[in-house]
């Protein structure tokens, strides 16, 4: 009878498994993953049977809120040639320079640390004008400020006497980064990123003026919709 | 006796795992949350210039090959569209003009569907009309999808894939087959998922030849005498 013991079950489950699988998932999500970026407005693009791949380099993209606010973003090349730092610096140096020649009475001037919190930026569109008061503000006060700002754009079909949004994408055009400009010859360089239940009034006046400004060819942002035969 | 006494006291060796599995499933949630899997896909299209020379040579497209299609949509409350509602006009051929103009009450060449909701309503209908017209291109690739996915082409998925695209895209530029031309316009109040679904069939019937214009004057009061109408009806 004293023979009989009752066998003591360990209670601890072993982990290693679990931990094995958890750190392999965990290797997935950080070599695939590209983060969010941080976006003034947040849009729900239309579905479309379109297979084509936004591209991750040399893009300009245009985001058009609802109610017609347009805000800009540009990326850099992939390798370390043209970074998005390099790209948006240069950017804004041309911009100040456009500007400039349009409005000589009252000329921005940017200094060096404007540029640096400007390359930074990833989404912008602030008026000329009020652009040097905003790379001034601290990060997350020149986010909640970007939100109600936007580029000011009006229909306008004279490149001569080009509004803000045109002087932004010429200065896209001639910045030093060739492989932006030539994806944006070729049309994959300009993207439209609009919201679905934007008005069409609202797109067109974007399309339109890059109409003028000669970029008859640009891309607009779907979401995949997967159609039936 | 010494044996008993300095008995050596078991280490266990085995490590505790659960607070690295706490570790761990906090960063996986962390990247889940802050990553974008699906990356957004894009739809080239092509404006015409502005320029007055290039607008001329477009109106020379071939009469009986025209289609035009017109989107409109209604705004809510907050000015937005309603990517739910929505009418489609769409005509035939060249705009009506001179002595053709005169007679648009009576004799009004502008139809309409209305869009509905996302599955049904104008999008099959536009479908029909435009594979209607694009039936020539659209039977012949649909001989080359056959062929396609019997691996005829080539053995190689690749390869087979790439002489595919090669032979549907000179099949739907082919002169000599008959083509439609359809020219895209929206009112200002149609939305734009309306706007780049009807893009979207441009793809689905294998129409190579769209493109979008500005709404005019002659548009407009057709679509108005054809609301007119249907309200009298």
């Amino acid at each position: 009878m004293g023979k009989v013991k009752i066998k003591k079950k360990e209670t601890r489950i072993d982990m290693t498994a679990m931990s094995d699988v958890t750190v392999l998932l965990l290797t997935f999500f950080m070599l695939t993953s590209t983060f969010l970026q941080k976006e003034p407005v947040t849009v729900i693009t239309p579905p479309s049977v379109s297979e084509e791949k936004v591209p991750d380099a040399n893009l300009l993209s245009v985001l058009v809120s609802p109610d017609g606010k347009v805000f800009l973003e540009v990326l850099g090349s992939k390798d370390s040639t043209y970074k998005s730092e390099t790209v948006r610096a240069d950017l804004l140096k041309n911009m100040a320079a456009e500007y400039n020649k349009m409005h000589p009475s009252n000329p921005v001037k940017f200094t060096a640390k404007q540029v640096d919190a400007f390359s930074k930026q990833n989404a912008f569109g602030v008026p000329m004008s009020k652009m040097a008061q905003w790379l001034d503000l601290p990060t997350d006060e020149r986010d909640k400020a970007l939100e109600t700002a936007g580029i000011p754009i009006n229909m306008n079909e004279d490149p001569n006497k080009p509004n803000e949004f045109q002087m932004w994408i010429r200065a896209a055009y001639n910045s030093m980064n060739e492989e932006l400009q030539q994806t944006m010859v070729k049309g994959k360089g300009i993207a439209i990123k609009a919201d679905q239940t934007t008005p069409y009034s609202v797109v067109n006046v974007v399309m339109d003026n890059l109409q003028t400004m000669k970029m008859n060819k640009f891309s607009l942002m779907t979401a995949l919709k997967t159609e039936e035969e | 006796m010494a044996k008993t006494k300095s008995r050596q006291k078991k280490f266990d060796t085995r490590i505790d795992f659960t607070p690295m599995v706490d570790m761990n499933m906090l960063l996986i949630t962390f990247f889940m949350l802050c990553t974008t899997m699906i990356k957004s896909q894009t739809l080239q299209i092509a404006l015409p210039t502005n320029e007055k020379v290039e607008q001329e040579q477009q109106n020379k497209v071939k009469q009986s090959e025209a289609v035009t299609i017109i989107i409109d949509g209604k705004l809510d409350d907050k000015g937005l569209s309603k990517p739910d509602e929505g009418l489609l006009y769409y005509f035939d051929g060249m705009p009506p003009s001179g002595e053709e103009l005169k007679n648009l009450a009576t004799a009004n060449p502008m139809k309409q569907i209305e869009f509905g909701n996302k599955t049904g309503g104008a999008l099959p209908a536009v479908r029909e009309i435009l594979r209607e017209r694009n039936k020539d291109v659209v039977k012949k690739i649909e001989e080359l999808k056959k062929d396609w996915k019997a691996m005829k082409f080539s053995t190689n998925e690749e390869k087979n894939d790439s002489i595919y695209q090669v032979k549907a895209r000179e099949i739907r530029n082919d002169s000599t087959l008959k083509r439609p031309v359809v020219i895209i316009k929206a009112t200002p109040n149609a939305s734009y998922a309306h706007v780049v679904s009807v893009l979207d069939e441009m793809q689905i019937n294998n129409i190579s030849r769209y493109q979008i214009d500005r709404i005019n004057q002659v548009d407009s009061a057709m679509m108005i005498l054809l609301q007119g109408q249907n309200v009298a009806k």
